[in-house]
């Protein structure tokens, strides 16, 4: 579903990420883990469009995606939910929601995305007219992914979900997340929490100073001495 | 009482042009953060080409609303799309692209105002048009001027529903109050910002045609009401649309009142209401 090859991006005048490539097939959870600064924030901003890549190439079912502005991203089917949820401070939580259904095709069908939306979370329908700002830590993240999947994406892109969440709310982003891929959205999940990543993912890649540096099945990197030593603490 | 109500109904009266050109400015600095320093030279072209249509070619000032709007807009959105936008990829930093396209406006205000100098010279002009008076809570106004008030709160209100309401005026207010993520959900940044500077020309293009309904109007008007515009954004918060409306009556008032013990004092109080607030509640009315 997407492919990168070879990707180098440079963060103003430092090299992010050297040479990356993977790929994340249709209806899979893909985690990427690393520490902070690995790079894994530059990946996602360049895939969605925030930034361009130096070399190298994007492809989203087929199609050169690298180089695109992040709205015609978006409206190929990629929804980027960004580190801390970025939900609009002065608007409502409706109008945050309805503009995450600002691609044209999804303006079409707001309205029954929204009821599935506020399916999802009832804690929304509740606040819809409530601003962002007035909203706590987890409801922010909620509404980050409800406005996320009002583009109604085949694609979501996860920029640390946990981040700065308490654990029970942690749980409740997470099972929300693995939902989704039963709903047939592919998700690709950037993670610090690298044991719970690895715990819902199918498989997952591992970058350090900005080259990936393992791969595989979430059940192998969990065993791996490498993984365990420098991300689990054993 | 009857003169309280009729300094009131004069602040009114001079309170809808300052919410037009402070909403223009609003959404000229508040949405693509170009501190627009040759707003009023907008103001003033819809002021002398209403002039010359009207007295040229015998066009009702009021249809020339369809003239003026429109050309401003378009002038403002190319002016974007050339050299504010090229700005914008070549500034760093949000920091950088202000001061650049302060200094950008800067020029844009001598290079407007010196071509209309050559097309108009420096010529004061007024023609007369709905100079009847109208016998309003026992004081007499202008048909124009009343005129002048209806048409800036139609356009007002009407502004204000569209940012509040439409699929464009929630995409305008997403990239006010977070560029990056109104691109991820799929806003067209560049014209978005386009829009906006050309949506705050075509206003004070309107505020210029009315304008020169009451007042006379020449070649170096403009940066007298470029200092209102901002005092008024200012003091309504900036990039709240609403506050620059209701902070452009607030002000109308307030040199209404002014003006009614010496008309010399009105600059003077504005000034001092600009200082005083940015020492009091420098986030305005409306801000937080």
């Amino acid at each position: 579903m997407l492919e990168i090859r070879d990707l180098c991006t440079f963060y103003g005048k430092v090299q992010a990420l050297w040479n990356v490539s993977l790929q994340i097939n249709e209806a899979e959870i893909v985690a990427l883990v690393g520490s902070n600064g690995a790079g894994k924030t530059t990946l996602l901003n360049t895939i969605s469009g925030l930034l361009r890549p130096a070399s190298g190439h994007v492809f989203f079912l087929g199609q050169q995606i690298d180089g695109l502005p992040p709205h015609a991203v978006v409206e190929l089917g990629i929804s980027h939910v960004p580190e801390g949820g970025r939900v609009f401070p002065e608007m409502t939580v409706r109008e945050n929601l309805e503009m995450g259904a600002y691609p044209y095709q999804a303006w079409q069908h707001r309205g029954e995305t929204l009821e599935q939306v506020y399916q999802m979370f009832p804690r929304l329908k509740e606040r819809e007219k409530q601003l962002a700002r007035t909203l706590s830590g987890g409801e922010r993240q909620m509404l980050a992914i409800g406005r996320c999947l009002m583009s109604r994406p085949k694609l979501c892109l996860f920029d640390e979900p946990s981040y700065g969440l308490a654990p029970l709310l942690v749980a409740e982003i997470f099972r929300i997340i693995q939902g989704l891929r039963d709903q047939g959205i592919t998700v690709f999940l950037i993670e610090q929490n690298v044991r719970r990543a690895l715990e819902i993912a199918d498989r997952a890649y591992v970058l350090e100073n900005g080259r990936i540096c393992m791969e595989g099945p979430c059940a192998e990197l969990l065993e791996s001495d490498h993984v365990r030593k420098a991300y689990l603490g054993l | 009482m009857v003169t309280f109500l009729n300094i009131v109904i004069a602040g009114l009266l001079l309170g809808g042009l300052y919410a037009l050109i402070a909403m223009g400015l609003s959404l000229q600095y508040g949405v693509a953060r170009v501190l627009n320093v040759s707003h009023g030279e907008f103001i003033m072209l819809g002021g002398l080409i209403t002039w010359t249509l009207y007295t040229a070619f015998g066009v009702n000032p009021l249809l020339s609303l369809a003239i003026c709007g429109p050309l401003t807009f378009l002038l403002g959105f190319i002016i974007h799309r050339t050299v504010f936008k090229r700005l914008l990829t070549s500034s760093e930093s949000r920091g950088v692209f202000e001061s650049n396209s302060m200094l950008a406006s800067f020029s844009l205000l001598f290079i407007i105002q010196n071509i209309a100098s050559i097309a108009w010279g420096p010529e004061i002009r007024g023609y007369s048009y709905l100079r009847v008076p109208v016998n309003l809570a026992g004081a007499v106004f202008g048909a124009n001027r009343l005129m002048t008030l209806g048409f800036a709160v139609v356009i007002g209100v009407a502004f204000y529903l569209f940012i509040a309401r439409t699929r464009t005026g929630k995409a305008i207010r997403a990239a006010a109050q977070d560029p990056a993520a109104a691109g991820l959900m799929g806003v067209n940044i560049d014209r978005v910002l386009a829009l906006c500077f050309g949506l705050g020309a075509a206003l004070a293009g309107t505020a210029g045609m009315l304008i020169s309904l009451c007042y006379p109007v020449h070649v170096a008007m403009g940066l007298e009401y470029t200092v209102i515009a901002l005092i008024v954004v200012v003091l309504g918060g900036l990039g709240s649309i609403p506050g620059s409306f209701i902070g452009g009556f607030a002000l109308g008032i307030i040199g209404s009142v002014v003006t009614n013990i010496d008309p010399s004092l009105s600059l003077i109080a504005y000034y001092l209401i600009f200082v005083l607030l940015l020492l009091v509640k420098p986030t305005g009315i409306m801000g937080r």
